[in-house]
């Protein structure tokens, strides 16, 4: 997603949504995560959150926009987002894509597809290569 | 217990098992299968909002952990990428 962020910043607004963890350590861990070092417990407060978000921000160095759910996870309900989701909203507010849930059906390049359609194919070079949260 | 009861019980065991060993092979151990059940599927939702919907409004938190803001105040003049995820 950074790439596409990149590619259409000038043209879209990007949003990232911060939701409950996916393989807290308390939880179900992954090996990968192990391997990669990226161990955090399921945040019980809204301050746990705010750090992990802080700490991936930094130690990926991701620089879309940010934004994190409440602990009533009122936007990971709304949304079904829920591992990880992808979505567009059009200058009137409402759904213009509504991707498939993840990790399966995580489609990035479907948003670049819509972007490309809308505002015309933009390819860049560019190194960043952040992962997605 | 009648032979025919019997054999539908082991049946079902061995469903069971069967199934439990297929999905201990995709998701990598009965340790993941376990954590899938226990804590992926009761939070994995279809979702129901489809292209034409409104798209609800929520209220977020800034990084600084201190400033909220509301989703529809980042729908202005141009489209809205929202990627929702998390760290781990």
């Amino acid at each position: 997603m950074v790439k596409i962020y990149n590619d259409y910043k000038d043209r879209a607004d990007f949003l990232t949504v911060y939701v409950r963890e996916a393989h807290p350590t308390d939880e179900w861990q992954m090996k990968s995560n192990v391997k990669e070092d990226v161990c955090y417990a399921q945040p019980k407060t809204l301050e746990q959150r705010v750090a992990i978000a802080n700490d991936f921000v930094q130690r990926q160095r991701y620089p879309l926009p940010f934004g994190i759910d409440d602990m009533n996870n009122a936007a990971d309900l709304a949304y079904s987002a829920w591992p990880e989701r992808l979505y567009v909203i059009d200058e009137h507010g409402r759904v213009a894509y509504a991707g498939g849930m993840g990790p399966f059906n995580y489609e990035p390049e479907e948003v670049r597809a819509w972007l490309a359609k809308r505002f015309g194919p933009v390819t860049q070079t560019s190194s960043a290569t952040a992962p997605r949260p | 217990m009648s032979r025919f009861w019997k054999w539908t019980l082991g049946i079902c065991v061995t469903l069971v098992l069967v199934a439990f060993a297929g999905l201990s092979f995709m998701a990598g151990s009965p340790k993941d299968v376990y954590g899938m059940v226990r804590y992926a599927f009761p939070h994995m939702h279809r979702g129901k909002l489809r292209a034409g919907d409104d798209a609800p409004d929520v209220r977020l938190l800034a990084l600084d952990g201190s400033n909220h803001f509301h989703l529809r105040e980042r729908t202005r003049s141009r489209p809205l990428v929202l990627i929702f995820g998390s760290y781990t």
